[in-house]
């Protein structure tokens, strides 16, 4: 679906990725990797050097206006207007976006409603919190009914409860009606929670796609540490259990594929041989390591400096 | 078929920027009511005081009455020349990268603006005329020549917030369109016949006046509320609508730079 090469600064590196209709994408990367620049250029907001980007079998960049029309774009920097209620919002968003007016009326309280907001919809936006407004910014790409919906760190500035609310709004809007969803973010828990996919974004390039359980397994499995209680016998640990990865005085590591079922046959194995287990604990590996591996590998590979750099100089673009 | 509906969309976009701004207005007017105290104070005392100096005004009026349409023009112009100011505000905060992301086109939410700045602009005229009628300045008040009035001042209004879009396009920060709206203000206002007739100018100055469209847009308000003699209102109100078209179209053009 996209692709550009983009520019001076090389803000976004030649890259090429594409999204399946109805599904979660997670554009996922440190600060300054160029996700926001990515999402501008897709949504029309930024010009890309080169490249070519089609949604729906539209090229974005030859139909900007057809594309828009299409789409639903939630900003990273609050974009609800404060000095307007948030009915308001909505209804000057709805004409933008050429509604007609007999789907006006019900576009708006449907929106409302659907992010919870009817109650306070004629109150101005500034006496709002911060989750309301993100979800008042949601219903407003709403009233447009898009087919595919971009957000630009969309939990951003959110405390945990507000954030799980947003992420629950995020999904049902994806299961119930379809809407694929576009999501940046450099925030681990949101990609593993709303994605179906990620991609990992590093200077400027992608070093990686997939679902994040494989991004998961592709750092190592599932390790299981079990605890012995004292004055243990020694016993072997066959192959079906798992591959141990190291024995320490009184616990052991095994690596596993799923760890939830493995810990009942390592219960059952240790009981069977008479030896005494104290305690037993489960460590997955989280996309953190996932991020950590791929940010890292290639920092490696293009040299510290230029990279440092060219993130500093996208910042210097984005604060301009 | 296709392009009018496209006229049509256009118009609707500009208009629905203008209902943004006007209930914006609505829910906190006291932008509106201060922005009147500056012309009350330029009329209250630097008119009453230059009143005495009758050279200023041309025969058969007093110098308040002279300058009644030059601060009209004037209080006009400072609204519009900082309005990229909330542009830039607009571009910091997301709303305009919002606005500038529906289907609507660009040019279309530019002249929405501009004519947002139209409608502070009428507000401003009927806070003038009011004051005029409070402090007994005799104006003509046809019902034409009302009409005439505010469309020249929606037209100035827009005229420079295009300038003033346009030039935070290329600004980008709050502080510098702060800076260049002080140094234009200046000789805008007094390089035009708002407060002084030309002809009491050095030549310099006379030819500054002649390609300030301030100067046009004092002319044809003077022409409407004053004098009643049309004979230069077709070429003020042409050099105008020009003007405005320039402008407009720049800041159309230039207005996607804010978000890079």
């Amino acid at each position: 679906m996209t692709k550009f090469y983009p520019p001076d600064i090389r803000a976004v590196d030649d890259i090429t990725f594409s999204v399946d209709m109805g599904e979660i994408f997670g554009l996922l990367g440190p600060n300054g990797a160029g996700k926001t620049t990515t999402l501008k250029i897709i949504t029309t907001l930024g010009t890309p050097t080169s490249g070519s980007i089609n949604v729906f079998d539209i090229d974005v960049l030859k139909a900007s206006q057809k594309a828009r029309q299409m789409f639903g774009y939630v900003p990273q920097t609050v974009s609800a207007d404060g000095d307007l209620t948030g009915y308001e919002n909505l209804l000057i968003f709805a004409k933008l976006f050429y509604v007609s007016k007999d789907e006006r009326a019900e576009r708006i309280s449907d929106a409302l409603e659907y992010m919870g907001l009817s109650d306070r919809k004629n109150d101005l936006v500034k006496q709002y919190s911060g989750g309301m407004v993100r979800r008042l910014e949601i219903a407003q790409a709403l009233v447009n009914r898009p087919r595919i919906l971009f957000l630009d760190e969309p939990s951003i500035g959110l405390d945990p409860s507000s954030r799980r609310q947003v992420w629950g709004y995020l999904k049902r809007l994806n299961k119930e009606f379809g809407i694929t969803v576009f999501i940046t973010t450099h925030d681990m828990v949101e990609a593993d929670e709303l994605c179906n996919r990620i991609a990992i974004m590093n200077a400027g390039k992608i070093t990686i796609t997939d679902t994040p359980a494989n991004l998961k397994k592709s750092v190592g499995g599932d390790v299981v540490t079990v605890k012995f209680t004292p004055n243990r016998t020694h016993v072997p640990i066959p192959k079906e259990l798992g591959l141990v990865m190291g024995a320490e005085e009184g616990l052991v590591r095994i690596s596993t594929e799923n760890g939830e079922k493995a810990i009942p046959q390592i219960m059952q194995y240790f009981e069977s041989k008479g030896v005494g287990v104290e305690s037993i604990s489960l460590n997955r590996p989280t996309l953190d390591d996932v991020f950590m591996k791929y940010t890292k590998s290639s920092l490696q590979e293009n040299g510290k400096l230029g990279e440092t750099r060219s993130i500093r100089r996208s910042f210097a673009r984005l604060g301009k | 078929m296709s392009s009018i509906k496209d006229i049509y969309n256009f118009a609707y976009s500009a208009m629905t920027i203008v209902e943004m701004e006007v209930r914006k207005i609505r829910h906190d007017s006291t932008e509106l009511w201060t922005r009147a105290i500056q012309p009350a104070l330029w009329l209250l005392i630097f008119g009453q005081v230059f009143n005495s100096v009758r050279e200023l005004a041309p025969t058969g009026f007093t110098y308040i009455q002279f300058i009644t349409p030059g601060v009209l023009a004037q209080s006009v112009l400072f609204i519009a020349i900082f309005y990229g100011i909330t542009l830039v505000w607009e571009r910091d905060v997301g709303l305009l990268t919002k606005l500038l992301s529906t289907p609507s086109p660009r040019s279309s939410i530019v002249v929405g603006k501009a004519l947002a700045a139209g409608v502070r602009g009428a507000f401003q005229a009927i806070m003038i005329f009011a004051l005029a009628v409070i402090i007994g300045v005799n104006l003509r008040h046809g019902l034409l020549d009302v009409a005439g009035v505010f469309l020249v001042i929606i037209l100035l209004a827009m005229c420079f917030s295009s300038l003033s879009m346009c030039l935070a396009s290329f600004l980008r920060t709050r502080d510098r369109m702060m800076g260049i709206g002080q140094m234009l203000t200046m000789p805008l206002f007094f390089g035009s016949n708002a407060i002084y007739p030309v002809s009491l100018m050095p030549p310099w100055l006379q030819f500054i006046s002649k390609i300030n469209p301030l100067s046009y847009v004092v002319d044809a308000l003077r022409a409407m509320l004053l004098t009643g003699n049309y004979t230069n209102l077709p070429t003020d109100i042409g050099v105008l609508l020009i003007s405005t078209l320039v402008m407009v179209s720049l800041a159309s053009m230039t207005v996607k730079r804010l978000l890079e």
